[in-house]
């Protein structure tokens, strides 16, 4: 009888671990589910209330509305040309952000005297919120795409940098020593241990790094553009349509949302190594 | 091969570490230290594999190109970016990398069908297996072994203990075996230097005079057992008639 409890017992923990495939995507179905409940109630109350008058239109045009901006957006054609600028602004930024806080953050990291020499002053530069920069940059490199793409730049390279060097002086010493038993070269020490042990926190960087390239493109848009998302929320605001102003705010948290995902994908796929909560199973 | 003379390392003003070590070792010898815990036996390889230099007195290694020295840590120290089979290749050259040769160690210590599992996914012993077959792979003329087979079971342990005898049998490699098991170091070790003290410092000298292969507890094992047995009680006597 006992033994009988005992062996339901264990099968049953066993279970999980068996379905965790068909089982895992019926949960993240559920949890789609259960997280879409309350988003979707808000839109149709949103809906009705828009509908009936409750809110004034010309303040809040109902969610259908909206998607008939965006529609029609996509049906012109600017939609495709709005995005990609915007897009673009963002990749650059990010990609020239992230590229110098790797240089720069390998050496800081690595060289004490790098870091003595270069911290510092980095530290005190990132203490300036990065919107103040804004004018400056317009003043040097005028309105155009440089003065956006530098200041995305800077919004990026910060959080990326503080957290390379964070993870290359987190590496742990007794790895390192494995790598002096068999002689590594600085550089297949940094290559074959340094890099992938600060693999992870460089990723949290990237993630979060990407996170404020999404903001700093907002307000390089904002502070003048002839295109971009940012520009459409410009334009809603001086013609008096939300519609637009919202729709735009859509395509950010959507277009956010997808990078971001991408970077979390990138980072599943090269962190499988990792004993994480995550990773269990 | 190995000389050694009056090796001093000391941390805290004199107070732990090792000192007054001396040690000639011979090439193909295998040698044990036994020793109570914190008495600087993990430092004392860590200063002969080179990677701790802030030592006194000399260390002078005969016809020694730098990579003759093979050291296992106490602990398994696995890269936990690199699967199993990664991990014991670790040491090779660019070109063997990639080769096969990991095989064979492999099925050496008793992991064939784990290449590809990750260190998360390994237990302490099959961990400690793999750091034994990654300081074996490069086969070093002198191996430092820093209590190798501590996480096994008995079983495993004596399977173990046979393959690195058969590695020096093949080789003739040099071996420093630190270890708590008397046993071990009978079945293994030429010579067995026991030490003692914080700092530590070798205490007893002990010789087995016995060709290899041995017989695990044979007479004069349990002989050289019960000396040794007696030197360590003898150490905590004195220790106690200290206080
Ligand atoms: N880098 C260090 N700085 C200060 N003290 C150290 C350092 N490394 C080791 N010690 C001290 O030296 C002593 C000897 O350490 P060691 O690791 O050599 O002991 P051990 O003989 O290997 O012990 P065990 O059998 O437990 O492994 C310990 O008291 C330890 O605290
Ligand atoms: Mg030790």
């Amino acid at each position: 009888m006992i033994s009988e409890t005992h062996k339901w017992k264990v099968a049953q923990r066993a279970s999980p671990q068996k379905l965790s495939t068909s089982k895992g995507i019926f949960q993240l179905g559920r949890g789609i589910l259960i997280g879409s409940i309350l988003p979707i109630i808000l839109l149709i109350a949103w809906e009705i209330a828009a509908r009936t008058g409750l809110l004034a239109a010309h303040l809040l045009p109902a969610p259908t509305i909206i998607l008939e901006k965006i529609i029609s957006m996509y049906q012109d054609g600017s939609l495709f040309g709005h995005i990609s600028v915007t897009l673009t602004r963002v990749f650059l930024g990010f990609a020239i952000g992230t590229g110098a806080a790797v240089v720069i953050g390998a050496i800081v990291g690595y060289a004490k005297t790098a870091e003595r020499l270069l911290d510092p002053l980095f530290q005190a530069i990132r203490s300036i919120p990065s919107l103040a920069w804004v004018p400056l940059f317009i003043l040097w490199m005028g309105i155009g795409e440089p003065s956006k793409i530098s200041l995305i730049a800077v919004g990026v390279f910060f959080p990326v940098y503080l957290n390379i060097v964070a993870g290359i002086q987190g590496v742990d010493r007794k790895l390192i020593e494995v790598g002096r038993i068999y002689h590594l070269t600085p550089y297949q020490l940094t290559k074959r241990i340094i890099l992938p042990a600060a693999l992870p926190s460089f990723i949290t960087g990237m993630r979060s790094g990407l996170g404020l390239g999404w903001m700093f493109v907002v307000a390089a848009e904002l502070m003048g553009a002839s295109e971009g998302l940012g520009y459409l929320l410009v334009v809603g605001q001086n013609t008096y349509s939300p519609d637009t102003v919202i729709a735009s705010i859509l395509l950010f948290a959507v277009l956010g949302k997808i990078t971001d995902a991408v970077l979390k994908w990138v980072e599943h796929r090269s962190l499988k190594w990792q004993d994480s909560m995550t990773n269990q199973g | 091969m190995l000389n050694v003379s009056r090796l001093k390392r000391t941390f805290n003003h004199d107070t732990a570490g090792f000192q007054d070590i001396n040690l000639s070792v011979k090439e193909g010898e295998i040698i044990g230290v036994l020793g109570t815990s914190g008495c600087g036996k993990s430092t004392l390889l860590r200063v002969l594999s080179g990677l701790d230099q802030q030592y006194e007195g000399t260390i002078s290694i005969e016809n020694g190109s730098n990579n003759q020295i093979g050291m296992m840590f106490q602990e398994p120290r696995l890269l936990p970016w690199l699967s199993v089979k990664k991990n014991i290749s670790f040491g090779l050259e660019k070109e063997e990398r990639n080769t096969e040769k990991y095989k064979t160690y492999l099925d050496l210590v008793g992991l064939t069908g784990f290449e590809n599992h990750y260190p998360k996914d390994l237990s302490g012993g099959m961990a400690q297996r793999t750091a034994i077959a990654r300081a074996l792979i490069t086969e070093p003329e002198i191996l430092l072994l820093d209590e190798p087979f501590s996480a096994l079971d008995a079983f495993t342990k004596m399977q173990l203990q046979d393959l690195l005898l058969s590695i020096w049998q093949k080789k003739k490699t040099t071996m420093i075996l630190i270890t708590h098991d008397i046993d071990e170091a009978l079945y293994l070790c030429d010579r067995i230097f026991v030490l003692k003290g914080q700092p530590g410092e070798v205490y007893s000298e002990v010789s087995i005079e016995k060709q290899r292969p041995r017989t695990r507890g044979d007479g004069y094992l349990s002989k050289q057992k019960a000396h040794i047995l007696h030197l360590l009680n003898v150490e905590k006597k004195a220790a106690g008639e200290h206080q």
